[in-house]
């Protein structure tokens, strides 16, 4: 294993897909800035000081005439806990990319032939599949948490500054709060379990992309749809003949949910006992720790890791592969 | 080690079809050789199996690596042009040297820049603005800056415009090749690189009819411009070929094969060095029909 060499493999998915990775997140989260915050500055402007605020579903009452100091306190708590969910819409728009990314990845460098040209480079088949796992499990992730976290920023600053100016200031007790600086940290702290629960889809997507001669899409969603169709199809049938239904289909479900669903930030929460309670944001806000400890609760099951070891599997098939296709 | 390609009963078949048909040859250090034969003949399938692109059947032997376990070794020191104009549409000239030079320990940037600046290419352009010429410079440029042991050329000037053909030659051979290298040419412009080949091998349907240096070929076949009156005398010595140019029979003879020497044939009329396309005709005989 060669970093100077890792490192420029990461640097070339990069430079190819430049275009989804960064400049289609970076136009979102200013499309976010700008709308969510004019809405806020307007809203402020037109209609004053409301009677209550609501930041993210949260309710704090408040006061026409002189806010106290408790409200306010509570305002910058839930502002700074929750802030980050203003930057939600980025986290399904790297579902998308990673999805398209991987099933590309493999299979356009193929389409335009220009694979004779990377294989004509000491750089082994093994590193540049390897190269675009961590591509789609790591550095998209990255790009996403460290766009989202900037543009959940300059909306929680404009709304500070937009309350402030209505005379509520709370930026003093939100740039105080600890959930400021943490919440960031935390969606980096939940990068790992992104790994472990992305790596059976990103493997399934990029083996079909090495696989498939022509449209890997459909191979990609219609090959687990066709079995999940044929195991409805079976269970159907035995359920008439025995009377007994197999009760194969809720496998076969999670099967097709891991594949496809794998690459959705949060998956995990949807494979066990739902999202922790303590994340259903209460009346103080949410509750950030528990969204990273609940996450990495979801790593005690075995299946997380039987499952990452299958897609880990995939990358293998994918890498043997580009290793032997002939490429005419 | 002697021999930089080492192949026996090297076969690789697609389904039914036999692409290479067991076939041996030894390519040593320090030659230029030229792979010739019709299209599907096996050139480029013998090419792709050396160079770990496909498995097959057989034993080969690439600077000592074994191409189907040990490519990864074996790219350290070869390097080729599987085809031109292949280059992914996305990649500016200026990342490509730099990606190159990086993960190339035989790349020589400089050596690059250089052949980069005799083109119109600018460090910024992306190859999906270039036309298919300039595609192939920046290809041929940056493999010409690595100092591979092993170079395997596959139609590498298709698309190129003459001045530049020459000129990749001549640089090739000036620039390129030395005694400790080795490179491997298939190309349908044989004219214009028999000038530079050391060896010849003609492939045919899967196997190899021809292989023999240069020199050897030089004292082997003999071309005679045959005067009017000897027409059937020469036809006695039986040519592997004739055709007629300005109401001249010119024949083409074997001395291997047939046991005529040099001498014999002077009698007949003018002899030469016949080119190594009119020896591709009269060999690949038939192979068209």
């Amino acid at each position: 294993m060669n970093t100077v060499t890792m490192k420029w493999l990461l640097r070339r998915e990069f430079w190819e897909y430049k275009g989804s990775m960064f400049w289609a997140p970076l136009a979102v989260a200013a499309l976010l800035v700008v709308s969510i915050g004019a809405t806020v500055v307007y809203g402020l402007s037109m209609h004053h000081i409301p009677t209550h605020v609501t930041v993210n579903g949260q309710t704090i009452d408040g006061y026409t005439v002189g806010i106290t100091l408790e409200a306010k306190s509570r305002i910058a708590q839930v502002a700074s806990s929750v802030y980050l969910a203003a930057s939600l819409p980025l986290f399904g728009l790297l579902t998308a990319v990673v999805f398209s990314y991987c099933l590309g990845a493999l299979h356009d460098e193929r389409r335009d032939r220009s694979i004779l040209f990377w294989k004509s480079l000491p750089v082994s088949d093994g590193m540049t599949v390897l190269s675009k796992a961590v591509t789609a499990m790591l550095v998209a992730p990255l790009i996403t948490i460290v766009l989202g976290t900037c543009a959940s920023l300059l909306l929680l600053l404009i709304g500070c500054v937009a309350l402030a100016a209505n005379g509520i200031n709370v930026l003093g007790p939100v740039l105080g709060s600890p959930d400021l600086y943490l919440s960031p940290l935390c969606l980096l702290a939940l990068l790992p379990v992104y790994v472990v629960w992305a790596l059976p889809a990103v493997g399934w997507l990029l083996l079909v992309s090495s696989w498939a001669r022509a449209k890997p899409l459909v191979w990609a969603v219609g090959a687990p749809l066709v079995g999940l169709l044929l195991v409805k199809w079976i269970s159907v049938a035995a359920a008439n003949v025995s009377g007994e239904p197999l009760g194969l289909m809720p496998y076969a479900q999670d099967v097709v949910a891991r594949l496809l669903g794998g690459i959705v930030p949060g998956i995990w929460f949807t494979f066990h006992d739902g999202l922790p309670h303590a994340l259903r944001p209460g009346p103080d806000g949410a509750d950030v720790g528990s969204l990273v400890s609940g996450s990495y609760a979801t790593l005690a099951h075995a299946d997380a890791w039987l499952w990452a070891l299958a897609g880990a599997a995939m990358l293998y098939g994918a890498m043997r592969l580009r290793r032997f296709r002939d490429e005419g | 080690m002697s021999s930089v390609i080492s192949a026996k009963g090297l076969t690789k078949r697609y389904g039914k079809r036999t692409a290479v048909d067991g076939i041996d040859f030894d390519i040593p250090a320090g030659r230029i050789v030229g792979l010739i034969g019709p299209n599907g003949s096996g050139k480029t399938t013998t090419l792709k199996a050396a160079l770990g692109l496909i498995p097959f059947e057989g034993a080969l032997s690439v600077l000592g690596f074994d191409p189907r376990t040990q490519r990864d070794d074996l790219m350290q020191d070869v390097c080729f042009i599987a085809d031109v104009a292949i280059l992914p549409r996305w990649l500016r000239v200026k990342d490509a040297i730099d990606f190159v030079a990086s993960v190339h320990p035989r790349f020589n940037r400089e050596k690059a820049e250089r052949y980069i600046a005799a083109t119109s290419l600018k460090p910024s352009m992306k190859v999906k603005e270039m036309s298919k010429g300039m595609i192939v410079q920046l290809h041929l440029a940056l493999v010409m800056a690595i100092d591979a042991r092993l170079l395997v050329l596959d139609e590498p000037t298709l698309g190129l415009d003459i001045i530049y053909r020459k000129q990749f030659y001549q640089n090739l051979l000036e620039d390129y090749f030395d005694e400790h290298k080795t490179i491997v040419i298939t190309t349908h412009q044989v004219e214009e690189v028999e000038h530079i080949l050391t060896d010849l091998m003609f492939i045919r349907e899967g196997r190899i009819v021809l292989a023999a240096s240069m020199e050897e070929i030089g004292e082997r076949y003999i071309e005679v411009m045959v005067s009017h009156d000897k027409v059937s005398a020469a036809n006695a010595l039986q040519p592997i070929d004739r055709r007629t140019v300005f109401g001249k029979s010119v024949m083409l003879f074997d001395a291997a094969a047939h046991g005529v020497s040099r001498q014999q044939l002077a009698a007949l009329g003018e002899t030469r060095n016949p080119s190594v396309a009119d020896l591709f005709v009269a060999t690949m005989k038939g192979s068209y029909a």
